[in-house]
């Protein structure tokens, strides 16, 4: 009936708490550096009956005197951080746990446990810290004798089948009113008539080894971790602790309990083991010793705290970054598509006023990959207007804008992907000499090649010739383009149509189908020629009131965002009237107009819609076919005439046959 | 005691004091902090969560939010190791329980006003207007946990109402 079976031990689980690792790392960077020093730490347990064995260290570990928490026990141990995994995995875990054991069993041989109990039980965490990954290895041990092995006589009992609710009460008071270093291993006294609490050098006598008080009537108790029917961890030290003491206690039947309290103070929960002893003294020698912690998976192994999400300051300015957007989904619009605008690569045609401000926007916006082309320095002026530079690079000559763009854009969020090449677009009308004809054509394979690579096109130039080949090439590859254009108090911000499509003749009362919709040339009927040859200094730079490229800056990305939300993106129809009723046109966000033209001065907008031109000098199939087959031919024709496309347009007999007189194009001077 | 336009520090604090003592009292695991310093004010609860086998760490706080004041509920779960649950984890367990469609809008991952590292909040911006729906509140603190308890699985002893 009763079966023999060897004392199972609840092994600690270690519970470590983020504090922890911040603490260590602290520790780490600012005063340890290279220095592997082993440090002294506590962590603790609780012996509470609703919570299981769980070893816990938190950011107080480090702490020079811990704090006393309700119903935990504090435990002493030692933290060794190791520099490199290498050393981290190579360090022989079996003699370090021995020399560990070493001098515990000193202390158990010099009888100093008898009058402080808790410096039994001690622990030692193993760790390596990865402070670029914050990837924590860890390995805790709670060393402990292997011997003796011991028996159970029987399964455990709840101590409340055997004291009754008076003894209960009185070892819970006495428990408690004991000082908290003499809970851990401590000794109960019952007879018919009383119960008591006993410190331990209350009742061994230290020099013979013997009980003061008679062993059937003593109660050998620990607070007990485990709440299941076997007993924690700390059970087995002490019983090795016990056997070396006292010769007394050799195979025979000795009483333990390990005490687990309610909330409420009571201990009836508390468990009764009884226990017997092996024959032999031979085991009991404090050579072998064990308590490496299993992982996960239940091997003897480290292991990994992956602190990344939460400690590592860059992925923590990505995802709050992101939040931000995921937000605008979760509590505005849940139909927003959050992941289109991470995958969206973005061109900048321009890293000026209008560059930055964009730039800025597609950031606020998720985008993460935007690219800056631009050929100037930044100036001393351009820091008030231009908001992603600073007075420091302007000095020393100034920096490559496009390139100071892109590093600027990175150190506001260091996870976007940015890069800027300073490239001058060569232009319709601006002959190109000989010695600059290799670098032109160098110029124009990396521009054809960076609006290969992106998703959308933003034309932010400062002249209206600047953005006809890009419109051609984004045409060409069919990419979306965004094109914002400022006068002094005016801005325009218009999206292009699609390259190749066939013009279709229908006439639709309400809307433009955004495949036919015009590009920022086609509504003009003159080519552009080179408007900056005879322009006065003030005249090269657009000057314009501040506020009007951070709005048309805004609009264009904003203009962008709602295409990418539409379901027919490029495609996606411009109506005539966006204050109609009618949300046949609607993306998510909204119908899409094809332009925006405001006007500071009066505080209005309007958004014209205009159908592709059939002789656009940029975007009509004509040209369109010149440049599929020629390539750079054409293209260097193009540039070094003023009148070329004109003539293969048709424009020059259109000019012919028309009589206009003044014809006004919206060029950026106005 | 809950004035329409907010909810005062010493209102919170006073509250806050009363809510302990019943909690040491009855062994609720909730203490006070404050730092005058760092005009930090807060009620925190740490406690051990069981979920499928695995046993999780939560701490949960109530906290003044000085810009809104209000309370404030703000939570964190982690594993073992320390690494802490993501929301979409701990969705996924329902250890906290919210509908779905609910749940984003609710709760969201910040930086925390009071400790500045990651934490989960649950938006302010309907708080006022549910405490400022039961006026003869006795605690502000009671009458504020008694509305997130159904959401956060997080049990309110009866001892707390005999306020």
């Amino acid at each position: 009936m009763s079966h023999q079976e060897i004392i199972q031990y609840v092994p600690f689980l270690s519970f470590v708490h983020p504090s922890f690792w911040h603490n260590l790392t602290e520790l780490k960077l600012n005063v340890d550096r290279l220095n592997e020093n082993t440090k002294q730490i506590y962590g603790r347990f609780t012996y509470r009956e609703d919570i299981g064995s769980v070893f816990e260290v938190d950011g107080t570990s480090f702490n020079k005197d811990p704090d006393d928490e309700h119903f935990y026990l504090n435990v002493t141990g030692t933290v060794m951080n190791k520099n490199t995994i290498e050393d981290f995995k190579n360090i022989d875990k079996a003699s370090l746990l021995n020399s560990l054991g070493e001098i515990i069993w000193q202390n158990i041989k010099t009888k100093t446990w008898i009058e402080y109990p808790n410096t039994l039980l001690n622990f030692f965490l193993l760790s390596f810290a990865d402070l670029k990954k914050f990837h924590y290895y860890y390995w805790f041990a709670f060393p402990t004798p292997s011997q003796p092995t011991v028996h159970l006589k029987e399964k455990s009992t709840a101590l409340s089948e055997h004291f009754n609710n008076k003894y209960l009460s009185q070892i819970s008071e006495e428990y408690q009113a004991l000082d908290v270093r003499q809970r851990c291993f401590f000794i109960i006294s019952a007879d018919s008539n009383n119960v008591q609490v006993h410190k331990l050098s209350d009742v061994f006598n230290k020099e013979n080894g013997e009980m003061k008080i008679d062993i059937s009537n003593l109660y050998f108790a620990f607070s007990d971790p485990s709440n299941s029917e076997n007993p924690g961890w700390s059970l087995r030290i002490f019983l090795a602790a016990l056997l070396e003491h006292s010769l007394q206690l050799y195979q025979s039947e000795i009483k333990v309990v390990g005490v687990r309290i309610a909330k409420n103070g009571s201990v009836e929960k508390s468990r009764l083991f009884t226990i017997i002893t092996p024959q032999s003294t031979e085991s009991v020698n404090g050579k072998a010793w064990v308590g490496w912690e299993r992982n996960n998976k239940g091997n003897f192994g480290p292991k990994l705290a992956n602190m990344s999400a939460s400690m590592d300051p860059v992925r923590l300015a990505d995802t709050s970054s992101d939040l931000n957007i995921k937000l605008m989904q979760w509590r505005l619009v849940p139909k927003l598509d959050v992941e289109v605008m991470k995958k969206t690569k973005c061109l900048l045609l321009g890293a000026g006023t209008l560059g930055c401000h964009v730039a800025r926007d597609l950031l606020a916006w998720g985008f993460r990959h935007i690219s800056f082309i631009d050929n100037g320095k930044v100036s001393f002026s351009n820091p008030t207007r231009q908001v992603l530079f600073n007075y420091e690079d302007c000095l020393n000559g100034g920096q490559m804008k496009a390139v100071a763009a892109a590093e600027n854009l990175k150190r506001i969020l260091p996870t976007v992907v940015s890069n800027g090449s300073a490239l001058h677009i060569p232009m319709p009308g601006h002959p190109i000499g000989e010695s600059l004809k290799e670098e032109t054509i160098s110029n124009i394979k990396q521009i054809v090649e960076a609006i290969q690579e992106h998703d959308v096109i933003f034309l932010l130039l400062d002249t209206r010739e600047a953005r006809w080949l890009p419109t051609l090439l984004a045409a060409h590859y069919g990419k979306i383009t965004v094109n914002a254009a400022l006068g002094f108090d005016s801005y325009l911000v218009m999206r292009h149509g699609l390259g190749y499509a066939e013009i279709n003749s229908d006439v639709r009362s309400s809307y433009v189908d955004g495949s036919q919709l015009g590009c920022y040339f086609c509504n003009d009927v003159t080519a552009p020629g080179n408007s900056i040859k005879d322009r006065t200094l003030d005249q090269q730079c657009t000057v314009t009131r501040p506020g009007v490229a951070a709005i048309a800056g805004a609009l264009a990305v904003e203009l962008l965002v709602g295409l990418l939300q539409h379901p027919q993106r490029i495609n996606a129809p411009a109506p005539y009237n966006l204050t109609e009723e009618d949300s046949s046109f609607d993306g998510v966000l909204g119908p899409i107009p094809h332009s925006i033209r405001g006007f500071l001065h009066s505080y209005q907008t309007v958004t014209p819609t205009c159908a592709k031109f059939k002789q656009c000098i940029a975007c009509s199939n004509v040209v369109l076919a010149k440049y599929k087959e020629e390539g750079i031919e054409f293209l260097m024709k193009v540039f070094n005439s003023g009148t070329y496309l004109e003539e293969i347009t048709g424009l020059k007999e259109l000019h012919l046959t028309a009589e206009i007189a003044d014809v006004l194009t919206f060029s950026d001077e106005d | 005691m809950i004035d329409h336009e907010f909810i005062s520090l010493e209102a919170f604090i006073s509250s806050a004091e009363s809510f302990v003592k019943i909690s040491d009292r009855i062994h609720d695991d909730w203490k006070f902090h404050r730092d005058y310093d760092k005009q930090s004010y807060y009620i925190k609860k740490d406690t051990f969560i069981k979920h499928a086998d695995e046993l999780f760490k939560a701490e949960f706080n109530i906290f003044y939010n000085l810009s809104y004041g209000v309370p404030s509920f703000s939570f964190n779960i982690w594993e073992s190791s320390g690494s802490l649950l993501s929301l979409e984890d701990i969705r996924r367990m329902s250890l906290i329980e919210i509908k779905e469609k609910d749940f984003y809008s609710v709760i969201t991952q910040q930086e925390h006003p009071v400790f500045g590292r990651p934490y989960f909040v649950m938006h302010p911006c309907q708080t006022l207007e549910l405490l400022a729906s039961l006026p003869d509140s006795k605690n502000i603190i009671v009458t504020f946990l008694s509305l997130i308890t159904p959401l956060i699985n997080l049990k309110l002893p009866l001892e707390y109402g005999l306020l």
